[in-house]
């Protein structure tokens, strides 16, 4: 049983080795040629799949999550790890908000407005928009109430 | 963002940023917490076109008054983590805490992460540590392991499975998820993207999230996005009390199928106009619907104005409201301003008010290339407050020191 699982796994470890070597694409670049401001529209340069990522389009923000799980490196052509961490591991309140107020009030931000009655009723329409960031963690705030 | 940094053999570049916050609680306590938040990036250039990095983000609070949360100090080290990138196949190894990202997993962990792509439009990934939990009293998981395999075609399409399975410190199983992403993109105007998700100790499937995109012609983009969730296998094993719907108006064993379409115009090339319609199906709970538009004029880093209008029609009186939201931003030199108003119209009273009505005025002033200060204060009037005001003064400090090859030094 132990050789079997031997072989196995010297067959797999073979198979990626070759399948490695086989390999000669480019790593994509690390930062962005050139600097840029604001919501970008990739499309003005891009097309593909680093097209479809355009900033500018109404959708980007339900989808940003979907190209982070399949495509992190390119999201780090332009952003520091910092500005996801700035949503998705703060613990502390977002209001007012710093980076979504001054630099861009234009970005999408879930929390604006008069957030503690608002959050209630989205909490009720879809708790999944709540759990993606405060399911499992960012949580110390919602259990000042919810205990 | 980023700059290019390519030229130059080693790079250390950071940011540290100071938040004053200035508030009342609903038990009228004042808060008053000063926030420091870090940021680190050191970068070698080796040879060949390979990257070695070391990344760090990590915030403190103090409190100068009443606690603003279980103690008056806190902090947290978001990430820090060593990083190396090969010039071939994509190849990434990273060391620490980190973001990891992979089909269905989006998880803090300390641990390691690797991924690289191989021959033929397959790539693969794989990572394992501690998850990184906020709330130390709840237990989530010992350990914390995934992988995802893709292939890919950079301009058609991405396919993707992925694992994510956590165990407690008993070995007994937390969390087993796997999960289907999916990207098509088979002519330029289309674009399809999402993920299905299914729960292996519930033996359900938690949620399929789709969207369309279609784009006509080039001014006019449609887009479509489906998504169906089922409560008891999204939610099982969350830690937050709230999202157990334990004597809450909410079944946990509800079902959702929400179906919305959004089309937006862009007649010129900063402006852009929309229209969106979503509908909100309940197996248990009444239905409800949300539909409205919005109008935004954009120039990057100059000036931005925007106005949408919103209504939520539900089949119950909480789900019942209209919100009106306007800004105008404008860069003047050094300085910006900001004005951003948000008012929600209620049905039906919450507290025994009908409306809520927030304004934030912002303003920002860049000192230098380096240092920038900024104020930003927020007036509400609310079910829950009468008035309230709460206020922010903020210092950003950017340094981005570069080493060019041969020993020079050049600094910004």
């Amino acid at each position: 049983m132990r050789s079997k699982l031997f072989f196995l796994l010297a067959l797999l470890l073979f198979a990626i080795c070759t399948l490695y070597a086989c390999t000669a694409t480019h790593s994509m670049i690390r930062k962005h040629p050139e600097s840029l401001e604001g919501i970008t529209l990739c499309t003005e340069c891009h097309s593909g799949s680093l097209g479809a990522m355009n900033h500018r389009a109404t959708d980007f923000y339900k989808k940003h999550g979907i190209y982070s799980g399949i495509s992190a490196q390119a999201c780090v052509i332009c952003h520091q790890e910092s500005f996801c961490s700035d949503c998705h591991s703060r613990k502390e309140g977002n209001k007012p908000s710093a980076k979504f107020f001054t630099d861009a009030p234009e970005r999408t931000l879930p929390h604006r407005g008069d957030y503690l009655s608002q959050h209630r009723i989205d909490g009720r329409i879809n708790p999944v928009l709540c759990a993606k960031c405060h399911g499992r963690q960012n949580n110390q705030g919602c259990t000042s109430c919810h205990r | 963002m980023a700059g290019d940094n390519s030229a130059t053999k080693y790079s250390l570049s950071g940011e540290l940023d100071t938040t004053f916050r200035m508030r009342t609680t609903i038990d009228k306590k004042t808060l008053l917490p000063i926030y420091e938040y870090a940021r680190l990036d050191l970068t070698n250039n080796l040879s060949h076109g390979a990257v070695a990095s070391f990344y760090l983000g990590a915030w403190g609070r103090a409190d100068l008054a009443d606690k603003s949360g279980n103690n008056f100090t806190d902090g947290d080290l978001q990430y820090a983590y060593l990083s190396y990138r090969a010039a071939l196949n994509n190849t990434i190894i990273n060391l620490g805490r980190q973001f990891v990202t992979e089909g269905v997993a989006t998880e803090r962990v300390d641990g390691f992460y690797l991924r690289s792509d191989f021959a033929a439009g397959f790539g693969s990934s794989v990572f394992a540590g501690a998850p990184v939990i906020s709330e130390p009293d709840f237990k989530g998981g010992k350990v914390l392991y995934g992988t995802r395999i893709s292939q890919t075609n950079k301009k058609d399409y991405t396919l993707g499975l992925s694992v994510l399975k956590s165990e407690r410190a008993n070995k007994s199983i937390y969390r087993e998820e796997e999960g289907l992403d999916v990207w098509l993109h088979p002519m330029e105007q289309v674009d399809l993207s999402g993920r299905s998700t299914y729960n292996s100790l519930t033996e359900g499937w938690m949620e399929h999230a789709y969207v369309l995109s279609v784009s006509p012609l080039e001014k006019i983009r449609l887009s479509v996005d489906v998504s169906q969730i089922n409560y008891h296998d999204y939610f099982f094993n969350m830690t937050t009390t709230a999202l157990s719907f334990i004597n809450r108006p909410i079944d946990p064993n509800e079902k959702l199928f929400a179906g919305g379409v959004t089309i937006s115009y862009l007649p010129i090339k900063n402006l852009t106009i929309s229209t969106d319609y979503k509908s909100y199906n309940y197996e248990i709970a009444k239905n409800a619907d949300y539909f409205g538009g919005k109008a935004s004029y954009t120039v990057p880093q100059s000036f931005a104005v925007g106005f949408g209008a919103h209504r939520m029609d539900g089949r119950i009186a909480r789900l019942r409201y209209t919100e009106y939201r306007g800004y105008v931003s404008k860069v003047v030199g050094h300085a910006s301003v900001a004005l951003d108003v948000t008012n929600v119209g209620y049905d039906a009273a919450i507290n025994g008010v009908k409306n809520s009505f927030a304004v934030n005025g912002s303003t920002g002033y860049e000192l230098n290339e380096k240092l920038k200060i900024g104020a930003s204060m927020e007036y509400l009037q609310s079910p829950d407050f009468d008035n309230e005001v709460r206020g922010l003064v903020n210092a950003t400090y950017i340094f981005d020191t570069k080493r060019v090859k041969g020993g020079g030094k050049n600094e910004k």
